[in-house]
């Protein structure tokens, strides 16, 4: 298990370097070519995927040997994805997994990162991956929302702990429990009961912190008979659909990005987008709701001998096609007055924001770094703003802004959605 | 083979300290060597400053790009040109581009599009550096090989600049040849390593008109994307052949009658390749199209100036398909799957779906030059890999060759491969047998002499060039600095 | 000195002379350099010949001049820089040795002319790609070597083109033969397996072709080569657009050969045009050179083996769209000089006497590759240049050749003077030094140097010549191969 099961997949990287850029057909010229921000601010081939991958391969046989230099490639990748996708455009093969993996095994092997460690220390103490210097709830104050632990409702809105408990993104929160509302919505909040989804801890590494997280929160969805979860964070949306189901623990929970939702709702007529928003916008897709936010497959099988690298049964790879492009921009578009161009790398082949992959705590100049590029790219289009969905992303592009002085507006799709209703 | 403290000193200071990097742990990325270090100069200047040093301190470099491939003896200084991104210039009216070694063709291209030109792109991908020496799809319109590049900016293996053609006392990049006698018959790679010593740092490359669009109208997701639209006076298909006789006899008129923008000598196989997303799915859609197929055959592309051309170009190729008894493959009719392929053989180039998907490797026999003749080489070879595919070494893909027309069919193209799993060796024994075999075949009887061959025999075949060059590489590289070896990329 | 018996074994004694009058031929040309008398004049019956000569050359380090064209030569490049000369004659060397249209390729000895070859290859349905107007005496091989431009951009892929494959004698006495030529196998192996001499690169990842090109005979002695032929129109519709404005007519080229619309492609000033079509002297010249736009661009549109006439008639509604976007029309015939005739004149070589002797006996040419942009400002710096000189520039021509498929332009100036006249020649001979010098500081790329000015030229690329000097050190180590040329 663990590295081992995909020795086969790291010996398929033939150094094409398409795990650098994104998929050829969507390069539009000299600028934005750029997929992988790790080796994009770093340069050598090791901190591309395929480095990742040769790196990995090379260990298995030799042994490994665990240097700074080694760890500072490790952790210096927000595990955002691109890389994987821009390969299994044309490669039968997983990218992301075993650098998941190798990173799992650093940790397991007692060589972490000392900024993720005091991270996750705060997450075993408080159950979040943030400073916990308030409550989960009091952002609600006043709001008369439901409490889902006590109440029958249909849609448990997770919050998450960014959203929780910086007070700069409680209005996103707000904003969703007032766009639920209008809709006439039957969904509450866990309040204290909510805990973190263990979503950031995996990336970092910590898989046991992670599966702790899961199943205490599965036990409390449970507890509370809640059918469908609504998360405003990539991050967490990630965790619940994903990686819950990758362990087994989703069971049949129905997992939906705020911004899926509210698309279902206004395709149903439930929700109007009745007042002009007049802004001109470009859309980021968040890696963990986009290409990382594909369904995940249940699969287990054997090579099958010969010469090709098939299986039995077959495998089908999680490409980044299923991932949640549409419903934003279907949102988006819905809302009268707002001017939507997109940026040259999007939906599966999108830049991160920078702040994944634990580089946000462990390295927050090249989370820095990463975010500036796509303020950049951002700005090339003309947009007045950019709009995500996650708040790891909207921090992380906010710090850039402030730092570079840019008039770039950053805000979360549920920000004008709140506006329009 | 470690640095000493002093030396590597030397070379930060050159680079800075993030640029330069010794640490085993970046090494396994890069072809499992232990190279004495890996540096990432930004300019010429620091390419030069490093060479010079490489002389002062008797240590050996490579330089490298995308570097995909390459041989590399331990110990050696890696010179990891990704820095030297830039395109330099773009000169529409005198259609050339000036790139440095790290400006990838997908990059170069998407700028050259918007201005309704094109450029060569390799087949090793629009992934790779738009430097290289190479040949690609679309040779028939955009040449190939050494014949793309203009002015060459080279520092020598002893530390010299060199500025080829015109560039050498004018600033412009537009001939690479002269005063005299032109130095572009030994700078003859863009990029080493394996060929010409020393490291280029920027190129002059020919471009062409593109009459498509200014880009593609792709659609979908990865990595299913097609076209919404097929571009205005464009066309794509694929055509098979009662006959590889007849086959030739069409692709000679194609070239003569100067109609296609592309022509690429496909086989089933690759068309199955390219136009799926995953192995099951090509080994099924292989078998679809082999029994669609008469034999073998090519992919055209056909884009007109102006309607009147396209329409007048399709006509001709009617006519020529035709006149051979060739049959159109109706999958490729299909807009989607017409949109696919143009997308594959102009935008990316293909390659990897068709070599490494399958299996992780494949060992290639490919042959510049005349086609008619490599075809008749290529007949045999693919009939010896028959054994190989009944035997389950290899993917099962007819036994076939592909290869496409240069120049308007002046000149051309073959290359057959095998596709394997590189960590079965009984595989990869038989693979390099046949290789070796059908390499030798191709010498004895007079077809070509691959210089993959030992050279002991092919050298004096040849009129010993390569004694001719190993002396002017001596005279190039007293110090030996930059050696040879493996194929560029 | 090589010994005469030792000569006269080698080729027979009706090929050795020594005579005062056959050696006095050599000893000169149009250009200006000194006159350099050779020792005697040899010429070769085939490659063993050359091999056997060059071999006793570097046992007795006397120096080879090789030449393959008829006279008058006009490059000084066949004329001895040094004394104690052999001029290697290849002229007799006539033989048309392959001729394939299939692969569309041709292949000759050194002494076969243009007006040899053309039939030849027009047989098999095949015709090259010529430069513009050869004298009868030129060699296909010896245009080839220097890179003389061709008239046919479209058709140029690479500055090498038309050749493509060379048999040589270094100057260490080694044969060689570049690109597919090279092997496996003898030419007739190769040709017993179908196989024909036509890529060019290699062998190996070198183009050793490139390096005998422009080399004027200082590395080797070409012994044969091939050269890429294109096929015969069976259709083709000459037309001229004349203009005082040459920049429009650039842009207009530049489109033509973008959009591969045209064969033959190049522009001539009302002078030359005048020269090449003038039938009676001087009074013709005078009324033609007045008749003529400053500026004729000639061009072709052909048609091929299908459906010739949609062909040239679609590429004629593009030229169209491109002539009405740049405000010029595309005529039959202009000041008295007629498309057809044009088209007929240029796939021949010129007529006797040689087109640029006609006016004034003697013709010195400036010649040099140039990017668009540039070229207009070259022409003005010529043009001040010439008149300062005293030499009116209307008394100029000027030949503007796109090449490479319109990478870059040839620019030729012709400077028509009579030789017998001291102060004409003194005053075109003091121009020429000058102009090069100018124009080289205006951009232009002499990349074919000659003469007198070829230190002016190289010395600005030090770099270069250094690379250049090693190779000529391999393959002439004992620097018997044209001393004195190309800056060796």
């Amino acid at each position: 298990m663990g590295l081992e099961q995909y020795q086969g997949d790291m010996g398929m990287c033939c150094r094409c370097s398409a795990c650098k850029f994104i998929p050829m057909q969507k390069v539009k010229g000299a600028e934005y070519s750029y997929a992988c921000p790790s080796i994009a601010r770093y340069n050598y081939h090791a901190y591309s995927g395929g480095g990742r991958l040769n790196i990995g391969a090379a260990m298995l046989k030799n042994g490994f040997n665990y240097t700074d230099k080694l760890l500072d490639i490790v952790y210096n990748c927000q595990m955002c994805g691109a890389c994987g996708v821009s390969c299994n455009y044309a490669m039968d093969m997983e990218v992301l997994e075993p650098i998941n993996e190798f990173r799992l095994k650093c940790v397991e092997d007692g060589k972490t990162n000392p900024a993720l460690d005091k991270v996750i220390a705060g997450l075993r103490k408080t159950g979040s991956m943030v400073p916990a210097k308030s409550k989960r709830g009091d952002w609600a104050a006043g709001l008369n929302i439901k409490d889902a632990t006590k109440e029958k409702v249909d849609v448990l809105f997770h919050v998450g702990c960014q959203t929780s408990f910086n007070k700069d993104m409680w209005k996103l929160a707000k904003a969703t429990a007032k766009i639920l509302q209008k809709a006439g919505v039957n969904f509450g909040i866990a309040g204290d009961a909510e805990t973190c989804c263990g979503g950031r801890a995996y990336q970092m590494g910590y898989k046991e912190d992670f599966l702790k997280q899961a199943k205490k929160n599965m036990s409390m969805i449970k507890k509370a008979g809640v059918k469908t979860l609504v998360t405003g964070c990539a991050d967490g949306y990630q965790a619940f659909k994903v990686l819950y189901d990758k362990f087994d623990l989703k069971g049949n929970l129905e997992v939906l990005h705020i911004s899926e939702y509210i698309d279902r709702l206004i395709k149903a007529g439930k929700l109007k987008m009745k007042k002009k928003v007049n802004i001109s916008v470009t859309y980021h897709d968040p890696c963990r709701l986009g290409r990382l936010g594909e369904p995940w497959i249940h699969w287990e099988g054997k090579k099958v001998p010969g010469d090709r690298f098939v299986f039995d049964p077959p495998k089908e790879y999680r490409r980044g096609t299923k991932g949640v492009y549409e419903p934003p921009r279907d949102v988006l578009k819905s809302i009268p007055g707002i001017k939507l161009t997109e940026m040259t790398r999007i939906k599966e082949y999108s830049w991160c924001c920078g702040a994944g992959g634990g580089v946000n705590e462990s390295n927050p100049d090249f989370a820095k770094w990463t975010a500036h590029e796509r303020i950049k790219e951002a700005v090339s289009t003309g947009a007045e703003a950019i709009v995500t969905a996650c708040p790891w992303c909207e921090k992380t592009f906010n710090e850039a802004i402030k730092e570079s002085g840019s008039s770039l507006k950053v805000y979360d799709i549920v920000e004008l959605v709140e506006k329009a209703i | 083979m470690a640095l000493s403290k002093e030396i590597y000193k030397e070379f930060e200071d050159v680079v800075g300290e993030e640029n330069i990097c010794a640490d085993p742990a970046i090494m396994p990325a890069y072809y499992s060597t232990e190279f004495a270090a890996v540096i990432l100069p930004k300019n010429t200047a620091e390419v030069q400053a490093i060479v010079k040093l490489c002389n002062k301190n008797k240590l050996k470099f490579r330089p490298i790009c995308t570097g995909w491939s390459g041989m590399f003896p331990k110990g050696i200084i890696l010179l990891d040109l990704r820095r030297m991104n830039h395109i330099i210039e773009i000169n529409e009216k005198n259609m050339y581009a000036v790139v440095e070694p790290y400006v990838i063709s997908a990059e170069l291209q998407a700028e050259l599009m918007k201005r309704g030109l094109n450029f060569c792109i390799k087949g090793a991908g629009t992934n790779c550096s738009a430097m290289l020496r190479g040949h690609g799809h679309m040779d028939q319109t955009t040449s190939g090989d050494d014949r793309n590049h203009l002015a060459i900016e080279w520092v020598t293996p002893e530390g010299d600049i060199v500025r080829s053609g015109a560039l050498g006392s004018t600033d412009e990049w537009f001939c690479g040849d002269g005063p005299g006698p032109s130095l572009r018959s030994i700078l003859t790679s863009a990029v080493p390593p394996g060929v010409t010593p020393g490291v280029f740092t920027k190129a002059a490359l020919k471009l062409y008109h593109w009459p498509g669009p200014s880009s593609f109208p792709v659609v979908g997701q990865s990595p299913k994307y097609t076209l919404s639209e097929i571009p205005a006076n464009t066309m794509a298909r694929y055509y098979s052949f009662p006959s590889v006789e007849k086959m030739w006899q069409a692709e000679l008129k194609i070239g003569e009658s100067e109609i296609s923008y592309e022509l690429m000598g496909f086989n089933a196989a690759m068309v199955a390749c390219n136009i799926t997303t995953c192995n099951e799915e090509e080994e099924e859609i292989f078998a679809r199209i082999s029994k669609e197929v008469q034999g073998p055959g090519f992919f055209v592309i056909i884009a007109g100036n102006s309607p009147e051309d396209f329409v007048y170009k399709k006509k001709v190729l009617q006519m020529i398909v035709k006149e051979a008894g060739g049959k159109s493959l109706k999958t490729v009719e299909d807009p989607e799957i017409e949109g696919i392929l143009l997308c594959q053989c102009i935008r990316i180039s293909a390659s990897i779906r068709e070599t490494f998907r399958a299996g992780g490797a494949f060992n290639s026999i490919p042959i510049m030059g005349q086609r008619d003749l490599t075809i008749k080489w290529a007949i045999g070879a693919g009939k010896a890999k028959e054994p190989l595919i009944k035997k389950g070494f290899i993917v099962d893909d007819g036994g076939a060759f592909f290869g496409w027309g240069v120049e308007q069919g002046h000149l051309g193209k073959t290359e057959i491969f095998c596709k394997f799993d590189p960590s079965n060796p009984v595989a990869k024994k038989a693979v390099e047998e046949w290789q070796k075999e059908q390499t030798a075949r191709a010498f004895t009887e007079r077809y070509f002499a691959s210089t993959m061959g030992p050279q002991d025999k092919i050298g004096p075949a040849l009129l010993n060039y390569n004694l001719w060059w190993n002396k002017l590489v001596k005279a190039l590289d007293p110090n030996g600095v930059s050696p040879e070896g493996g194929t560029l990329v | 000195m090589i010994e005469k018996e030792k000569l006269v074994k080698i080729v027979g004694a009706g090929n050795v002379s020594y005579e005062q009058a056959m050696l006095d031929e050599y000893s000169s040309d149009m250009s200006f350099v000194n006159a350099v008398r050779p020792a005697c004049v040899v010429k070769p019956n085939n490659a063993g010949d050359i091999q056997k000569i060059v071999n006793l050359a570097n046992e007795t380090f006397t120096p080879l001049v090789p030449v393959s064209s008829g006279p008058p030569h006009f490059r000084g490049d066949t004329v001895p820089g040094t004394g104690g000369a052999v001029i290697v004659d290849l002229s007799g060397m006539k033989k048309i040795i392959n001729v394939d249209r299939a692969r569309r390729v041709a292949m000759v000895e050194p002494g076969v002319t243009f007006g040899e070859l053309i039939p030849a290859a027009e047989k098999e349905g095949l015709r090259l790609n010529m430069p513009l107007l050869p004298r009868k005496s030129k060699t296909v091989i010896g245009s080839m070597l220097e890179r003389e431009p061709v008239i046919m951009p479209k058709y140029q892929w690479d500055i090498s083109d038309p050749l493509a494959c060379v048999e040589v004698i270094f100057g260490t006495g080694d044969e060689f033969r570049t690109g597919q030529a090279a092997g496996p196998g003898t030419v007739k192996e190769q040709w017993a397996v179908g196989g024909v001499q036509k890529a060019p690169y290699g062998p190996g990842v070198a183009s050793w072709h490139r390096l005998i090109q422009g080399a004027q005979g200082t590395l080797g002695i070409v012994t044969w080569a091939s050269m890429r032929c294109e096929i015969l129109p069976s259709l083709e519709e000459p037309f001229v657009v004349g203009s005082s404005n040459l920049d429009t007519l650039l842009e207009m080229a530049s489109w033509l050969i973008r959009l591969r619309m045209v064969n033959e492609c190049f522009i001539l000033n009302n002078t030359n045009l005048a020269a090449i079509f003038a039938k009676k002297w001087p009074k013709d010249y005078r009324n033609l050179k007045d008749a003529l736009p400053t500026w004729t661009l000639f061009y072709t549109v052909a048609g091929y083996e299908y459906l010739p006439e949609e062909r040239v008639s679609s590429h004629i509604k593009g030229v169209t769209d491109i002539t009405q976007r740049l405000g010029v029309e595309a005529v039959k015939a202009a000041g008295g000089v007629s498309a057809n005739e044009i088209l007929k004149a240029v796939q021949q070589p010129s007529g006797e006497p040689y087109w640029k002797l006609r006016y004034k006996g003697a013709c010195e040419d400036i010649f040099f590759l140039t990017i668009y942009d540039k070229l207009e400002g070259q022409i003005g710096v010529m043009n001040d240049l010439a008149e300062k000189a005293g030499y009116p520039a209307s008394d100029m021509g000027v030949y503007i050749q796109p090449i490479v498929q319109g990478t870059g332009c040839h620019c030729e100036f012709n400077l028509f003077y009579d030789r017998g006249n001291p102060s004409e020649l003194n005053r075109v001979k003091e121009l020429s030094t000058l102009a090069v010098k100018n124009l080289m500081a205006k951009g232009a790329f002499f990349s074919r140097p000659y003469g007198e000015t070829t230190g002016m030229i190289i010395n600005r690329d030090a770099a270069s010549i250094a690379v250049l000097k090693k190779l000529k050190k391999m393959f002439d180590p004992n620097h018997v191969m044209n001393p004195g040329k190309v800056g060796f």
